[in-house]
């Protein structure tokens, strides 16, 4: 049969099909003899645009009797699959189908409603569980795990009695989808069924009690390689369930069955490489309480999945310094995402035996990873480590990591440190290490200070003046004074930072000319330190900065005035009305213990922006009266974004309570 | 006084859903809900390199900063995974060598010339491979070749050019192709040999950037392969629009195993080969060759 017999070619059916417009009358036919097409290709062009015709319901029926027609598969299957892009439309139709005299009519039509996935269709399906046709019964089973609800649930675990094992099976994997462990014992029973062993085990990942754990752990010892991978499967779920305390008591479980087995750590190191993710978090899970150094490797390894990042960054931190020492050793051997999960870890891990290791690191390592390599060397706690940080200060990437590292390290050599950055500003290395001596250096490190502060150099000037005013007070105000007039910019805002960090009585007056600066970056650092340093004098500039048409300019303006205790009505009402959505926000949270921020939230409630809506919600949960209840319910009954729908839900219910 | 030497601050589920929007409409790439752990550690090393204290103000920064695009980029660059290695997919490879590549021969014969595009090609060993295939074809050998490498991130590209790996990047290299293509440089390494980096470019450029990838010239062969299962419909649609455009009429088009077209429109037809599925742009009009079915 050639159904569009002016194409003989299938490249050109294809095409005709592709490009026919889904309006035209006779259209559904001529998809409808597209679905019979010999070419995969054309049936699959033809299912895909059935979909898309506009009289769905029309589609469905039309679809339905397609799938009536004995002999031609290959058009019942795409059939098939275009009722299953439907939606709503097929539900009807295909719920008759349930109750058709061929019992592959019916079978289809549960496997189509179980695609489509719609509650609706519960009741129908648990009633066809009473098929007299097997096949039928199975397909209805699988269908109901997904389609959902509490009469599904309940069919499904009354289906793990019945005596055919393939029923047992499929209600298994229904209840394991839908999350719903039947009662222990009743578990327990199907797992001494081989066919059943590892659908079992996925529903006993879902019990959150020992027992289960227990039992999970018998399955690890099982010869049989499905049979241990379906137990850590269990234990990946059964601790992703649990919650933070009980994963001791699992954990403790874990290590006492794994103890028993001699070769433990060799069948963990397989498991770690499993396909299924589930299997490799147990794994993960098993390695935690194993604690074995050598299986360091492997677990980095798991990290190539990003959602076992946790697991085996918690894992790695049980491995001890054994495993840290494996990890350095062979961090080039890894690939790049195990090797960052392995950074991670070695910050925890290493000890005053890492520096060689870790500074090999810095010579190749990714940018990412070197700034957690820095952190590491930070804690090796050995003096060793001070010239690698204090020349990474050169790399503006790391300085800041670096900066702390050194910190952190001071506190067992602090002498080394301090040497070694005197010795870095002396020969001008870096304006970074201006501010680790200061960190470092306290008081004795002024006089260096002061002098650099009059470089010609303005980065020198700049770092001087901002490291001071951590140092000194006294100092530090009599230098940022002269930043703030100073010809470079770069220095202004080190001066406005400086200010606002040590304030004073002048404080307000001092950073008025910053606040009406020609630089908007000198402006946005004086709008921060106005606030920093509680200086209400300058209110009203502030309060015009409000409506600058510089979103960060506008949200910072609004930051500070609240850090002020000045962020008044009218204040409030411009911010409101910014266009820049951080803007409204900023209001939102300055607002938020106000009458005036309340009744900005309720006006705000129906904001285009669910962010925006979301923080007028919360305001309303932490401020709003009983008289706000309707406001929001209405909001939540209309709310269709999940996060703004949560917030307000909580606000309802708080409110409720008030 | 940030507050790392502690603890480090947390993201809010607000923040996540903020930042990952940002990103996404800068480049497609979709974090899904269930990564905001992930997205919190590989950002925390910017929040550290900025002394921001929280991801709030992180978010601020984006959108304010004057040096939020460079931010954005270094966002971008950390929250990608850049996992490849050479002769990755080997079977598809093979596929590639034995059936495609008697096509390009004779497909553009009388040009001798042949470009192909690897694009998302992180720190450049699929680019090489490729190469390195060609140069073992010895179909091209006095051909003018050029294998473009493109990547979203600055950062694997200046690898790349490096062109040296470790045994990571090599775990599916033979002894042999090893011997003929790579040269030991000392500490486990290896660095690609001349001849075969004299074939390879690379360059930056964002999948999702139409104006940008008009400097991409006509391809013969786009690998695009583990770049899109980070992107949602919307977005894979708009490259692969793209893509179409920088494939010559009949061009090919081979994505990662777990990736097909299904859904994605009918730019391109589908190519049975005996050992692959690969794309096809389509022949113009009244030009189809007669090969490879
Ligand atoms: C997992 S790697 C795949 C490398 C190689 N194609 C392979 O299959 O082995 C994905 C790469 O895609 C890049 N990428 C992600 N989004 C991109 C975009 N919008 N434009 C260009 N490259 C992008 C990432 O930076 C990353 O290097």
């Amino acid at each position: 049969m050639n159904p569009l017999p002016e194409f003989p070619a299938e490249e050109e059916r294809y095409r005709a099909l592709q490009e026919l417009d889904p309006g035209t009358t006779g259209a559904l036919e001529v998809l409808v003899a597209g679905l019979h097409d010999e070419s995969w290709r054309v049936r699959h062009v033809a299912a895909e645009t059935l979909k898309r015709l506009p009289s769905s319901r029309d589609v469905a029926e039309r679809l339905i009797r397609v799938l009536d027609e004995r002999g031609e598969t290959g058009a019942r299957n795409a059939a098939a699959e275009a009722l299953a892009g439907l939606g709503g439309a097929a539900l009807g139709p295909l719920v008759r189908l349930l109750s058709h005299p061929d019992p592959d009519q019916r079978k289809f039509a549960a496997d189509i409603l179980g695609q489509l996935g719609q509650r609706t269709a519960e009741m129908p399906l648990v009633q066809a569980l009473e098929d007299p046709d097997l096949n039928v019964r199975v397909s209805v089973s699988e269908a109901l795990g997904r389609v959902g609800g509490e009469h599904s649930a309940r069919a499904l675990e009354a289906l793990l009695a019945d005596p055919e094992p393939l029923l047992r099976l499929s209600a298994l994997e229904g209840l394991a989808l839908l999350r719903r462990p039947p009662p222990l014992h009743v578990v327990l029973a199907l797992l001494d069924d081989s066919r059943l062993q590892r659908s079992a085990f996925r529903v006993l990942g879902l019990v959150p009690q020992v027992v289960a754990t227990e039992r999970i752990c018998q399955g690890l010892a099982s010869g049989v390689r499905s049979v241990r991978e379906a137990a850590l499967g269990a234990l990946g779920t059964q601790v992703t369930l649990a919650e933070s305390v009980r994963r001791g008591e699992i954990e403790a479980v874990v290590l006492a069955a794994l103890r028993r087995l001699p070769d433990a750590g060799e069948r963990l190191a397989q498991a770690l490489e499993a396909e299924d993710v589930t299997v490799r978090a147990g794994a993960l899970v098993a390695a935690a309480a194993l604690g074995e150094p050598s299986l360091a490797l492997p677990v980095a390894e798991a990290a190539r999945e990003d959602r076992l990042l946790r697991e085996v960054l918690n894992t790695l931190s049980r491995l001890g310094p054994e495993g840290g020492r494996a990890l350095l050793g062979h961090m080039a051997d890894l690939s790049s995402p195990a090797r960052a999960a392995a950074a991670e870890a070695l910050v925890d891990l290493v000890d005053a035996d890492s520096v060689t290791a870790l500074c090999a690191l810095l010579e190749w390592a990714e940018d990412d990873l070197r700034a957690v390599v820095v952190r590491a060397l930070g804690r090796t706690r050995s003096p060793e480590a001070v010239p690698p940080l204090v020349d990474l200060l050169v790399d503006p990437a790391l300085a800041g990591a670096a900066t702390r590292a050194l910190g952190v390290l001071a506190g067992s050599n602090r002498a080394a440190v301090l040497a070694a950055l005197e010795a870095a500003v002396a020969r001008r290395a870096t304006s970074a290490a201006v501010a680790a001596l200061a960190r470092v250096g306290g008081a004795p490190a002024l006089p260096a200070l002061r002098q650099l502060a009059r470089d010609a150099e303005p980065t020198w000037r700049a770092a001087a003046v901002e490291a001071v005013s951590e140092v000194d007070g006294g100092v530090g105000r009599e230098l940022a004074r002269a930043a703030l007039a100073d010809e470079a910019m770069q220095v202004r805002i080190s001066g406005v930072r400086a200010m606002g960090r040590l304030g004073g009585p002048e404080a307000g007056a001092l950073l008025r000319p910053a606040l009406h600066d020609e630089d908007v970056s000198v402006r946005l650092a004086a709008v921060e330190a106005v606030g920093a340093c509680g200086a209400v004098d300058r209110a009203t500039d502030l309060e015009v900065l409000v409506r600058h048409p510089d979103g960060a300019l506008a949200v910072a303006a609004v930051r500070a005035l609240s850090r002020l205790g000045l962020a008044v009505p009218g204040v409030l009402r411009n911010a409101a009305s910014h266009p820049d959505a951080e803007v409204v926000k900023a209001a939102l949270s300055a607002g938020a213990e106000t009458e005036e921020g309340v009744s900005l939230a309720l006006s705000l409630l129906g904001h285009p922006r669910w962010d925006v809506r979301a923080a007028a919600a919360r305001v309303l949960g932490d401020s709003g009266g009983p008289e706000c209840l309707d406001a929001a319910r209405l909001a939540l009954e209309a709310e269709a974004d999940a996060l703004a729908r949560q917030t307000l839900s909580d606000a309802v219910e708080r409110l409720s309570r008030r | 006084m940030t507050r790392f030497d502690d603890g480090r601050p947390e993201m809010t589920l607000e923040e996540f859903r903020l930042l990952r929007d940002h990103v996404y409409s800068h480049c497609g790439i979709l974090v899904h809900e269930d990564m905001k752990f992930v997205m919190e550690r590989r950002l925390w090393p910017r929040l550290e390199a900025l002394g921001l204290m929280d991801f709030g103000a992180y978010h601020r920064y984006l959108r304010y900063d004057a040096q939020r695009h460079a931010e954005l980029e270094a966002a971008v660059e950390s929250l990608t995974t850049h996992e490849t290695y050479f002769f990755r997919e080997p079977s598809q490879l093979k596929a590639f060598c034995d059936e495609l590549l008697p096509i390009l021969e004779k497909r553009n014969g009388r040009t001798r010339r042949l470009r192909l595009w690897s694009a998302g090609c992180s720190s450049g060993e699929e680019a090489y491979t490729l190469a390195m295939l060609l140069k073992d074809s010895r179909r091209f050998d006095d051909w003018d070749v050029e294998v473009y490498g493109t990547d979203i991130s600055r950062r694997v590209l200046t690898l790349a050019r490096r062109a040296e790996y470790g045994p990571s990047a090599l775990r599916a290299t033979s002894a042999d192709l090893l011997e003929r293509f790579f040269v030991p440089v000392g500490n486990n390494r290896v660095r690609v040999r001349d001849e075969v980096r004299a074939w390879v470019s690379f360059g930056h450029h964002n999948l999702l950037d139409e104006t940008g990838s008009q400097l991409v010239p006509r391809m013969d062969v786009v690998f695009c392969r583990n770049v899109m299962i980070y992107f949602d419909l919307a977005a894979r649609r708009r490259v692969l629009r793209i893509v179409r455009d920088r494939l010559v009429p009949g061009g090919y088009l081979l994505l990662g195993h777990s990736e097909n077209l299904l859904n994605l429109g009918a730019d391109f037809e589908l190519v049975h080969l005996r050992g692959d599925l690969v794309y096809r742009r389509p022949e113009l009009p009244g030009l189809t060759g007669g090969e490879g079915r």
